[in-house]
């Protein structure tokens, strides 16, 4: 009696094993081919809708893994064999890494018959080229700039100093980020935010910032709680969150200011090593076309890189939302960083961070 | 006998060095690591963390923050765990089952009510006002004070509880013998309680000291702007810029500092119990 469980748990496992094995043959048991994308989660380019209108149209199925930060999807690229992923959607603080390290393949963007229809300087992106080849294509954008409690301030912030101005001291409050809260100190100090050359500068500036605080904010709920409290007057703060809670009532407003502000775009990269090369170039042509871009930035998605889109949504929510053409201009776009870049920065913040 | 048994010890080493011995190790490889490839065997990352005066200011920030914690848990737990051992007799497991409570509660769910608790305008601030102690804004939350409070509230029920088994198992003869001698309530306490519960006081800071030291979650949400303590630190290595080497080396010197208070801790204790 006593050895019998054991068999029976054997048995039990084995055929667990083997339905396991049949599962990870379905997508291609019925002769669909499988369209494998290293994806944010909830990010638009995995909604039900549109992963089954895709499917629909070319007879294919598509299979997401999502990544938790950028450095996790240049690991996965980096360990993947040829083929087991098709699709990828890096920023521009890995991309250079990325095709440097010969993990993209290049883009023919004549097969992308939306390409035209893109901002000229999405068009010309140096991250997303080597050699005057394309290994990318960008797809979204967004701005971290400043966000004002209109009930407060009446007049929109000029300039990104007014995160470092003592007459709103308390009521502040700034990002909790090394890459954002240099960017920001570099556009006050005058200094190029991408190569910053006088770092003692902006050390001296973040730490005179850090006591005019309220706190210093991470999770766009921390900023939430803070702001609805009635506690902010001026702070850094996303494009897309702004203008949400703005659509939720909040007296929020949000503006890029003249001197600028931190912006981010995410690109899709076909993966080198791909079997699905058609479908990869349908995927990307699809995710830049004036309607799935219309429809998402209009539904508070964030910013379209397609010129037709951007024009089509209204102004009045555009202009809330950063995500009109002014705004577009003034931003300074965040670029590759070396891993010894990154520690330097991180480095810094932590004794901004640290300082009494 | 307990000679043929020790086999049933296997599973539990087992999983002990398959999870935490050989990963610790793991991380030791990486902490003796340059960053570039193939630079093989460095001391370059403690030197970094001793070099710069900021790391060390810091975590003599998160060694005083721990001292609080230790000290503020002691006085709230002695009198506590002396009051159920000694004087209370039914009501004894409901305090400890309130005793344990945090132990239930999720870590970030304890954290946010303790935010939402101490905010300027929140229920205590309110509660302070319409008493009249308190006029305007508290100004409490964002400080050490609220770091610590959150700290005492997750930690101090180690305390209570060792000291609590300490006292519990004192002979109340021993009590009654030093009355019937003459001896005051206070000179029982300093010469009788106060020695026997000695190693409950010292498991006791041991177990909310320790722990305190690599926090990261409470200061990071209680304390504001001056909320980074080592612990942060690690997280930040680990969790945004990949720099493992780095993050792997600081988790150690931390160990240090552990493994140097457990050691003074359980003399503590010890020393005591053998007079």
């Amino acid at each position: 009696m006593r050895r019998k469980p054991t068999a029976s748990y054997i048995v039990a496992v084995a055929m667990l094993l083997f339905a396991v094995l049949l599962a990870g043959c379905a997508g291609s048991a019925d002769g669909k081919p499988v369209l494998h994308i290293v994806n944010w989660e909830d990010y638009g380019s995995d909604a039900p809708a549109f992963v089954a209108a895709f499917e629909e149209e070319y007879g294919c199925k598509i299979v997401n893994q999502y990544m938790q930060s950028e450095e996790d999807l240049l690991t996965k690229l980096r360990t993947s064999k040829p083929g087991e992923i098709d699709l990828c959607l890096p920023n521009c603080t890995i991309l250079t890494a990325a095709i440097e390290d010969g993990l993209l393949a290049e883009i023919d963007t004549g097969r992308l018959k939306n390409f035209d229809s893109l901002f000229d300087r999405f068009k010309t992106q140096k991250e997303v080229m080597l050699n005057g080849k394309y290994y990318a294509v960008p797809w979204v954008w967004g701005a971290t700039a400043v966000a004002y409690n209109t009930d407060l301030v009446t007049m929109p912030p000029s300039s990104m100093s007014v995160l470092f101005d003592e007459a709103y001291a308390g009521k502040i409050s700034f990002r909790d980020d090394y890459n954002d809260a240099i960017m920001a100190a570099a556009i006050v100090t005058g200094q190029d935010p991408n190569s910053p050359s006088d770092m003692e500068a902006i050390k001296e500036a973040l730490i005179a910032q850090k006591k005019l605080n309220r706190n210093y904010w991470e999770t766009g709920d921390e900023f939430t709680k803070l702001f609805t409290g009635g506690q902010l007057s001026v702070a850094m703060m996303w494009s897309g969150q702004a203008a949400s809670m703005k659509l939720e009532g909040e007296p929020i407003a949000f503006v890029v200011p003249d001197d600028g502000a931190i912006g981010w775009v995410d690109n899709w990269g076909i993966v080198a090593g791909t079997k699905n090369e058609d479908l990869s170039y349908a995927f990307i042509d699809w995710m830049i076309s004036k309607d799935f871009q219309y429809d998402w930035a209009s539904s508070g998605g964030p910013a379209p890189v397609n010129r037709e889109a951007a024009d089509a949504v209204d102004p009045e929510y555009a202009a809330a939302a950063a995500m009109d053409e002014a705004s577009l201009n003034k931003l300074y776009f965040m670029e590759y960083r070396s891993d010894e870049v990154k520690r330097e920065w991180n480095e810094l913040w932590t004794e901004v961070k640290a300082a009494n | 006998m307990g000679e043929k048994r020790r086999w049933l010890a296997l599973p539990g080493l087992s999983v002990i060095v398959v999870f935490a011995v050989a990963p610790l190790f793991a991380m030791l490889y990486f902490s003796f690591q340059g960053d570039s490839p193939g630079a093989g065997f460095t001391l370059d990352n403690y030197t970094r963390f001793f070099e710069k005066q900021f790391y060390l200011s810091l975590t003599w920030s998160t060694i005083k923050n721990s001292i609080y914690v230790t000290l503020v848990s002691l006085a709230v737990s002695y009198p506590l765990a002396y009051v159920m051992a000694k004087k209370l007799k039914g009501a004894r497991n409901i305090v400890l089952v309130l005793i344990i409570i945090p132990f239930f509660t999720n870590q970030l769910v304890r954290v946010y009510s303790w935010l939402i608790f101490l905010q300027d305008g929140g229920i205590f601030e309110s509660a302070l006002a319409s008493v009249g102690i308190v006029n305007g804004p508290l100004g409490l939350l964002y400080t050490r004070a609220a770091v610590v409070i959150g700290l005492v509230h997750a930690f101090f029920p180690y305390m209570a509880i060792t000291i609590y088994l300490a006292l519990e198992k004192l002979d109340n003869a021993l009590l009654e013998a030093s009355a019937s001698l003459g001896a005051s309530k206070f000179v029982t306490f300093r010469r009788i309680t106060l020695p026997l519960s000695r190693p409950g006081v010292a498991a006791g800071v041991l177990l909310v000291f320790v722990p305190c030291l690599g926090t990261f979650v409470e200061p990071r949400i209680l304390g504001g702007v001056n909320g980074m303590v080592i612990g942060t630190v690690i997280e930040d290595q680990f969790f945004r810029i990949y720099g493992w080497n780095f993050g792997a080396a600081i988790a150690f010197i931390l160990l240090a500092m552990v493994l140097v208070s457990v050691s003074a801790f359980s003399r503590l204790g010890r020393g005591e119990s053998r007079e």
